[in-house]
């Protein structure tokens, strides 16, 4: 087992305790790793947690993959964007949002920028409909959104 | 039973029948992609939506049970326009490749989209795409999952079939993919079962990538040449090449799987090193020639010797009617008894298995095998000797309950399905099955002579010698004494080590005579037509059918013996490698080198053919028409599909050719005319029905009893209990471990080693020892160990398998560099080597 | 013939009209634009761009070749004149990692129906506007990739229905009587 893991070991064991089989926590075991790993999952950290709670590691793999917030391999940068690409925000232009990030940011979708600031990456609905477009980064939301106020938001959080 | 109305026609099934299946009974059509009649319901694709009168919204009809009074139509213009909506959204982020893609042609969403698809999309959006290039997930699988329907029937092949679950659906939404774990290299059975349940072209054959069209093939149904099972396959030719094996479903007992020695393996027959022409040797040198010497040379050599003292030994991959043939031409034209169809095994152990396998009863289907209520599988690695065998028990345990009791000293993939998991000491199968007769005997079951015979036999000494707690012993027994019907399966363990044979004799009658349990017992045999040879009399010890003969001949065990005293002049080895098979390599080149004549006739040059005096090519199983009867019985015909390389011959026709160098009229002259005569001679033979074979229709229930042989009388003399001596007991300080061998998942015998696809899949020969004793060593999978026996020693890589008894190492039989017969050493039942860490 | 004197046939006679109205149209076909042409040695035809030839492969404007071998020319073609053999490729070598091992196409066979040209998906097979398909070797008359890639002699801008100049070229198979684009004339056949 590696250090990350030794290290929230009774926190995994706790966890471990309150299901009825291994396989049943494995998104609870997900979430520690990836707290204790700084935010993201390596190939290691899902072999490991395959082998821990028996389980395939494509399974892990999947588990991991179908939840948003779980990060596989690549670290995110410091301010995560979300933004919402779902049917009402897609109505009002979520997809030029989208392509204006890119641009702004001069990364792909699901990319980080070279100075691992920005990580970019697409949402299903985040809930905010009634102000869409919209988008979220880190844990607050921006709302009806055009492309000066995204550029006065980067530009808040930094982006040169 | 419920009735219900389809498209208005009434129609009664069964309760819980899927609509979908009840449509199809009454002969209505409904489209599918996820639907696949052996894996569990999904309901994902959307295709087979129906509209059941009275509910708002269309049902999938595969998951869906039907119910008394319903009124369901399958084709009315709602569940038309649903369809066109389904596919037109599974096109919206399609590739769309289909010039390029290897499946066009073949491909369901092809034949939907052209049936009931819409004429035009109204997606306008750029596709999205999972990645530019297809990635290799292995070397015979190449995936471009921008194709994919997300129907995951590969997943679940995956996990409830072939039982690896490797592949997993990542990701989610239209961004779900079915692939690998962080889409790296398989580390699985690569048997392709994904590619070939794959609706559309996702998975990939990468041996066939870019070869040819399906409508380029021309394809012959045949019968897998690797092991028992007895796999119905299609391979398929282009241009003379043989490009791709596949399975089709509802056809065969393996339905649409194969193993990837099936799927993959064929290859060998296109290899360049194939032999084709006559090599006589003069001057000590093998060089080309013709038939006609070759033959001359054989019949001038040949009738020199005293028919007693020429042996022959002929493969258990020829077909029966070449088998039939050449025992034939042993016995009445040459006059000799010696035949036998195997080296690794002394034939001595052959007769009491078969009695004790009950193969003279007549063929047990595997079906029925796996309808009892305990199933005992011994002495055989069937995960990976038998693979689709391991898919049937897998899957049809899976669905219902019965105690699935494995013993093997190795661990395997099917030990999840099983209740219990017995790991004995290597070649302790006969201790195993006597500790669990004598704990059945506890409360003196009423007579049975057999009993009688281990009467002094101590339970205390079977459990210690087989290595097992008496704990499971009692649990195995337990479930034997509760079951109604019982199931035996039985490897080739029991050949290799005939000591347990009398065990299993045992077992049988105390489990029918004194328990009164239905029994069925199914051997397990690793070569397509190992039974089918016995049942062609190709041994020493009877003829044709079990017939009884008159004198018994000698094996190959004996031959080599008799060779090396010079008790023997000649062989006639067809397709046979003794001298890399026989456990006991030096003995067997000794014994081959004394001979004055040796005539072998093989596809490869082989180290036996080197030997030899004069080297007949011969062909492979697409070259030839004949057929193979499989561990269950089951006689199933192969078709040709291209004619041999250069001037090969098939088998039958050589040793027909030998033969009528004697006498003219040596024959039947046609692989039919054969069976006809097989027929004739072999009550077994007589009723069996080839009909089905061949046929290709959906409807083609897996099970054709009509294709198993029938019981045979024959079987009265001369079949006696196994009576050789106790296993001897080895000196185990400097050697450790218990050297087993058998075959690989991607190997069996010297026909994979010849198939570039499975030597890509593992090329060299690697040792497997337990967790338990790599953790003792410090090694991990893919370190270098150097493998001692008392005779030989070889470095090679260490394979880790979990579970496995600890102080058995494993390695397979077929490699011709790392020759595992080298450990082996005559009149030693088993060797025991020490494997040491290398850096 | 009747009776009555010709006075009108007489004049003619004396005057020759017939043999002149003969010479008229003798003099007048002298002059006016030929109709056959000098072909080979002087003046060739030029097909239309629809004209159906000879078999071409193209490529697309940065090279690469458009072919995929999707094997759907083999498979349209009503005469079976067309064999196909892909293989996989990812240097770049087509728009696809699937590229065409062997595409040779039998002249002999061949009905020019342009069947072929239809079914392909990537446009790369096209029948060209060469007609002079005769040849003293039968082997000749099977086209291989390698030659079927090369750049058409007439270019794809030229409309056609036109001839050129008939002008000498030599090779190294010998003489060869090419059209010369630059020099072309307009004329109505």
């Amino acid at each position: 087992m590696s250090e990350i893991f030794s290290k929230v070991k009774n926190e995994i064991a706790a966890v471990l305790d309150k299901y009825p089989n291994g396989r049943s926590a494995v998104m609870d075991v997900l979430r520690i790793a990836q707290e204790a790993n700084g935010g993201h999952l390596t190939k290691e950290a899902l072999g490991e947690i395959a082998a821990l709670l028996d389980m395939r590691p494509v399974e892990v793999n999947a588990a991991a993959a179908f939840y948003t917030m779980y990060r596989i391999q690549k670290p995110a940068g410091r301010h995560h964007i979300w933004v919402c690409r779902n049917i009402s925000c897609s109505l009002l232009g979520a997809e030029h949002i989208i392509a204006y990030l890119e641009r702004a940011l001069r990364i792909k979708t699901g990319e980080t920028t070279a100075d691992d600031k920005f990580t970019l990456s697409t949402a299903e609905c985040l809930g905010s409909c009634g102000t869409a477009p919209m988008m979220q980064i880190d844990d607050d939301y921006y709302e009806n959104l055009t492309e000066s106020k995204i550029d006065e938001i980067l530009a808040e959080k930094g982006l040169k | 039973m419920v009735t219900v109305k389809i498209n208005g026609k009434e129609i009664t099934v069964a309760d819980n029948t899927l609509i979908l299946e009840a449509a199809r009974d009454a002969g209505c059509e409904v489209p599918t992609f996820c639907y696949q009649a052996d894996l569990m319901g999904l309901g994902s694709c959307r295709m087979c939506l129906v509209e059941i009168e009275g509910q708002k919204k269309l049902q999938p009809s595969c998951i869906t049970p039907v119910l008394h009074g319903m009124s369901i139509l399958t084709d009315s213009s709602t569940v038309t326009a649903a369809r066109a909506g389904v596919l037109e959204f599974l096109l919206a982020n399609h590739a769309m490749d289909c010039p390029v893609c290897d499946k066009a042609g073949e491909c369901e969403l092809q034949d939907m989209v052209y049936k009931y698809g819409p004429a035009k999309g109204a997606h306008a959006e750029t596709k999205f795409k999972f990645h530019e290039k297809d990635y290799v997930l292995s070397p015979v699988i190449i995936k471009n999952s921008n194709r994919c329907v997300q129907c995951t029937k590969c997943v679940r092949v995956c996990r409830e079939v072939v039982g690896v679950g490797v592949l997993g659906s990542v990701g989610r939404g239209d961004h779900q993919e079915e692939t690998s774990f962080l889409k790296g290299l398989l580390d699985c059975d690569q048997d392709g079962n994904c590619i070939e349940v794959c609706p559309v072209g996702c998975f990939m054959r990468l041996p066939y990538r870019y070869k040819a069209r399906q409508w380029d093939l021309k394809s012959a149904d045949t019968v897998c040449p690797y092991c028992a099972t007895g796999c119905r396959m299609v391979i398929e030719e282009r241009d003379g090449v043989v490009v791709r094996a596949r399975a089709q479903h509802g056809v065969g007992v393996n339905s649409e799987t194969l193993c990837s020695r099936g799927r993959f393996g064929f290859d060998f027959i296109g290899n360049a090193e194939r032999l084709t022409t006559p090599l006589v040797r003069k001057d000590g040198v093998l060089v080309p020639s013709t038939w006609e010497e070759a033959v001359a040379v054989i019949k001038e050599n040949l009738s020199a010797f005293e028919g007693s003292r020429i042996g022959g030994v002929a493969s258990p991959r020829l077909t029966n009617e070449e088998l039939y043939l050449f025992q034939k031409l042993f016995r009445e034209v040459l006059g000799s008894p010696n035949v036998d169809s195997s080296a690794r095994w002394d034939s001595s152990g052959v007769e009491a298995f078969i009695k004790a396998a009950g193969m003279n009863e007549g063929g047990v289907s595997v079906f029925d095998c796996m309808d009892s209520d305990a199933v005992f599988i011994i002495g055989s690695q069937v995960s990976e000797e038998n693979p689709v065998t391991d898919y049937i028990i897998r899957r049809i345990s899976s669905g219902r309950r019965m105690n699935l009791v494995i013993a093997s000293p190795r661990a395997m993939k099917l030990d999840s399905s099983a209740q219990t998991v017995v790991r004995h000491n290597p070649a302790t199968e006969g201790a195993l099955l006597k500790a669990i007769i004598l704990t059945l005997n506890e409360n003196k079951l009423s007579v049975s002579a057999g009993i009688n015979a281990i009467k002094e036999t101590k339970l205390t000494d079977c459990v210690a010698s087989s290595g097992v707690s008496l704990e499971v012993i009692k649990r195995i027994a337990d479930g034997l004494k509760n079951a109604e019907s019982i199931s035996i399966l039985v490897g080739t363990e029991f050949l290799r080590f005939p000591e347990g044979i009398d065990g299993l004799d045992l077992l049988k009658d105390v489990c029918r005579k004194s328990l009164g349990k239905k029994l069925r017992i199914l051997p397990l045999l690793d070569r397509c037509n190992q039974r089918g040879a016995w049942e062609m009399g190709v041994h020493p010890g009877f003829g044709t059918g079990y017939r009884a003969i008159a004198g018994r001949g000698m094996g190959t065990h004996a031959m080599l013996e008799a060779a090396t005293r010079r008790g023997l002049d000649a062989m006639y080895v067809a397709g046979v490698d003794i001298a890399s098979m026989y456990p006991d390599a030096g003995h067997a080149r000794e014994a081959l080198s004394a001979l004055k004549f040796l005539v072998v006739q093989d596809m490869f040059l082989t180290d036996t053919t080197r030997l030899a005096d004069v080297v007949l090519p011969s062909s492979a199983f697409a070259e030839k028409d004949g057929a193979f009867t499989n561990q269950e019985g089951r006689v199933q015909t192969i078709a040709r599909l291209k004619n041999p390389p250069g001037k090969a011959k098939r088998d039958g026709d050589i040793i027909r050719a030998i033969g009528q160098s004697f006498e003219r009229s040596f024959g039947p002259d046609n692989a039919s005319l054969v069976f006809d005569e097989i027929r004739r001679e072999a009550e077994m033979y007589k009723e069996v029905s080839l009909v089905f074979n061949n046929k290709r229709n959906i409807d083609n229930k897996l099970d054709n009893k009509e294709a198993l042989v029938k019981a045979s009388s024959a079987l009265a003399r001369g079949f006696s209990a196994w009576n050789g001596g106790a296993p001897s007991s080895e000196e185990t300080g400097d050697y450790p471990f218990t050297l087993m061998t058998g075959n690989h998942l991607f190997h069996s015998g010297a026909l994979s080693s010849n198939s570039a696809s499975l030597s890509g899949l593992l090329r060299a020969a690697v040792v497997e020892i337990s967790n338990e004793d790599a953790d003792e060593m410090g090694v991990k999978s893919g370190s270098l160990v150097r493998v001692k026996g008392m005779t030989h020693e070889s470095d090679m890589k260490v394979i880790v398998r979990r579970g496995s008894k600890k102080g058995v190492a494993f390695i397979a039989e077929n490699f011709a560099d790392t020759p595992v017969n080298r450990f082996f050493s005559r009149g030693r039942s088993g060797a025991r080597v020490s494997i040491t860490r290398l850096g | 013939m009747s009776g009555k004197f010709d006075i009108v046939g007489l004049v003619r006679k004396v005057i020759f009209s017939d043999f002149a109205r003969g010479l008229a149209i003798t003099l007048k076909y002298n002059v006016s634009r030929s109709i056959t042409l000098k072909y080979p040695d002087d003046e060739k035809w030029v097909p239309y761009v629809r004209f159906r030839g000879a078999h071409t492969l193209n490529r697309d404007p940065s090279g690469k070749e458009l072919c995929v071998a999707c094997e759907l020319c083999a498979k349209a073609c009503p005469t079976k004149c067309i064999t196909v053999i892909p293989e996989e490729d990812d240097t770049g070598r087509g728009i696809a990692d699937r590229v065409a091992k062997v595409w040779k196409v039998d002249l002999v066979r061949c009905m020019f129906c342009g069947f072929c040209e239809d079914a392909c998906p990537t446009r790369a097979i096209r029948l060209g506007r060469e007609y002079e398909l005769a040849c003293t070797d039968i082997s000749s008359t099977v086209r291989f990739k390698d030659a079927l890639l090369k750049p058409q002699p007439i270019h794809e801008g030229i409309a056609g229905g036109v001839v050129a100049k008939a002008r000498f070229e030599k090779t190294e198979a010998g003489i060869r009587v090419v059209a010369d684009t630059g020099i072309i004339k307009k004329r109505a056949l």
